[in-house]
């Protein structure tokens, strides 16, 4: 198992980056000032916890991406680019080999760092909010890992084909920014482009559903936002105006969503190891 | 078998040719040294080799396997100092060392290896960030040890090296040979390469122009380099005439008698050098010698001057030519002390 020499090496090294340990200890910040804030200002009980958990998954949707892809986007460009992955590569491990190391590597060092923050936040959603339902917590606690995992093996796609430190940082803040920041706003959100080049441009009238199915299937964050929704209660669905599961065709479900970010797992690693198979390290 | 053989390896980057149709062949229990200026395409050959680059055509075995498909076998065997690398610095030295030994399925003895390269235990437990350039080498060198490989792959060791560092590095490289290993490396400093190799290869523009011991390629194309003693008097030199590898000798009176006279001994063979001070200190008082290295430029004109254009000739003289002075005179100011001694 040379994977294992390489998670060794790799996780000895990230975790004395301070950078890493940074932007987990900042998740886990903003998620007790969420908390603490909702907790101060927030209206009768049971609301307040609703109000705890969305704001939770909505904090996550937005950090979490940026944590995932800073703990992993040089985890190979960057030593391609000081030349160390040449002292990595004369060791008895085949490429590949490299690459999976670093994602399990960086995936654990990302969730460790989530679960940490998590940890913290149960303590505090235990003592200020009543009405707290531990299985949502630990349903949406488990998405946020695995959306982040998702963003790990996107930054670890984008690092294995990228030559220099300032490439794998284009593309990782590129990515980032696409899928992530512009989701925010609807009107310009990869949801309004995919719509207006499908049913403006090219007149093929896909329905409502279709557009959406296209969106999570395009971008991690609105899939992971829709999967929150199959661990949400129902009554926290209406309350804070989201849309109501039942409502969408099959293929746009929260389980569905749940689907795509497994697949997100999957392929960029997959890709990312291809061609870093094949390129020259020079 | 030959520890590493290459069969029309050729590499071409964005049109560049880099590499020629490279046919190299090193033979186990060798040392061999791959001489070549700056840009030669010595880095490329040795990652063709390691697979770190693949080859627009042309093949490369490592101790028989293939350079392609049998990689992990290969680094298995195959002690590694690659060009250029950085370590990494948040990494103490001994976790350096733990981390290859793990990679490689065996024991490190660290106090032993550390003292090989000339590290202490309190280098060891420092973080490679703190390193000076030729620690960082000493580490990576003690890196390549690890686990005895059966074959060495040396890019550049010595660069970064002080000429205490150079010549401990020498010594090692003996050693290893001395136990059977096969060692390959690879510099553009001709004194380092000719000092330990048992065989030359010299590349130019990714071409391999020639391989033999260093003393068939001198005397292949006989060039002669130059030492010149200061001497209170001057003994006849007809018995040193008949030194073997003593090509030249010359007299220069100097211009007052309180000057000394100058006696400049044209040599082909370096192993001569030792020879004829200690012939030349039996005999007179000898105040001062100074040995100019033929440069590597000399050596390569010799065999490429018909291909290559004054203007890369110009470029290479001004890049390495002082440096390989300096360390020469350098080293073998420390030989004669020796004999002296």
């Amino acid at each position: 198992m040379s994977i294992r020499t390489v998670v060794y090496k790799d996780v000895l090294d990230a975790r004395r980056s301070k950078v890493v340990w940074l932007v987990g200890f900042h998740y886990a910040l903003l998620l007790v000032l969420f908390f603490a804030q909702v907790h101060v200002t927030g209206p009768e009980h049971a609301s307040a916890t609703i109000e705890a958990l969305w704001g939770m998954a909505f904090v996550g949707g937005v950090f979490v991406p940026a944590i995932a892809l800073v703990a992993a986007y040089l985890a190979i460009a960057g030593e391609r680019e000081s030349g160390s992955i040449r002292y990595l590569l004369s060791t008895p491990v085949t490429r590949r080999e490299v690459v999976l190391g670093k994602y399990v590597s960086r995936a654990t060092i990302v969730a460790v760092s989530l679960i940490v923050g998590f940890a913290v936040a149960a303590i505090l959603a235990r003592l200020w909010f009543g009405s707290f339902d531990p299985r949502v917590f630990a349903g949406i606690a488990a998405l946020t890992v695995l959306y982040a995992l998702a963003y790990v093996a996107v930054a670890i796609g984008i690092s294995a084909i990228s030559r220099s430190r300032s490439r794998a940082m284009l593309g990782a803040f590129g990515f980032y920014v696409m899928t992530n920041l512009m989701t925010l706003n609807d009107d310009v959100s990869g949801i309004a482009g995919i719509e207006y080049v499908l049913n403006d441009l090219l007149e093929f009238g896909v329905g409502e559903g279709g557009v959406q199915f296209l969106g999570i299937v395009t971008n991690p964050t609105r899939a992971y936002l829709l999967s929150i929704l199959g661990v949400f209660p129902s009554e926290g669905t209406a309350e804070m105006a989201l849309p109501d599961p039942a409502t969408l065709p099959w293929y746009v479900q929260p389980e569905i969503a749940m689907l795509v970010l497994g697949v997100w797992l999957v392929v960029p690693v997959v890709v990312g190891r291809r061609v870093f198979d094949r390129a020259d390290i020079t | 078998m030959g520890a590493i053989r290459t069969t029309g390896l050729t590499k071409r980057y964005d049109g560049v040719l880099a590499v020629d149709g490279l046919d190299l062949r090193v033979e186990r229990g060798e040392v061999f040294g791959f001489l070549g200026p700056n840009g030669a395409g010595k880095s490329t050959v040795i990652n063709l080799v390691l697979d770190f680059v693949r080859p627009t055509a042309g093949s490369a075995t490592v101790l028989g396997y293939d350079s392609r498909t049998e990689t992990t076998a290969i680094r298995r065997n195959t002690g590694i100092v690659p060009e250029g690398a950085t370590l990494y610095e948040r990494l103490t030295g001994r976790e350096h060392l733990a981390w290859i030994a793990r990679a490689n399925g065996v024991e490190a003895d660290v106090p032993a290896l550390l003292d090989r390269v000339g590290l202490t235990i309190d280098d060891a437990d420092r973080r490679v960030g703190g390193y000076s350039k030729g620690m960082g080498r000493r580490l990576a060198l003690a890196m390549a040890l690890v686990g005895d490989p059966e074959l060495l792959i040396l890019d550049e060791p010595s660069s970064g090296l002080d000429p205490a560092g150079i010549r401990e590095f020498r010594e090692i490289v003996r050693e290893e040979a001395a136990d059977g290993r096969t060692v390959f490396f690879s510099s553009h400093v001709l004194g380092q390469v000719e000092a330990v190799a048992d065989r030359i290869g010299i590349l130019n523009r990714g071409k391999l122009v020639a391989t033999g011991t260093p003393a068939e390629l001198r005397g292949s194309c006989g060039i002669t380099q130059s030492i010149r003693f200061e001497v209170t008097t001057v003994p006849t030199l007809d018995a040193l005439n008949a030194v073997d590898g003593v090509e030249t000798t010359s007299v220069d009176d100097g211009v007052s008698p309180s000057d000394g006279s100058i006696i400049e001994v044209g040599v082909t063979d370096a192993a001569a050098k030792i020879e004829v001070a200690t012939w030349l200190a039996e005999r007179t008082r000898v105040r001062d010698v100074v040995s100019e290295e033929r440069s590597l430029e000399t050596l390569f004109d010799a065999y490429t001057s018909t291909a290559r254009s004054e203007q890369s000739n110009a470029r290479t003289n001004g890049q390495s030519g002082k440096q390989n002075g300096t360390w020469a005179n350098v080293q073998q100011l420390r030989d004669l002390e020796e004999v002296e001694a």
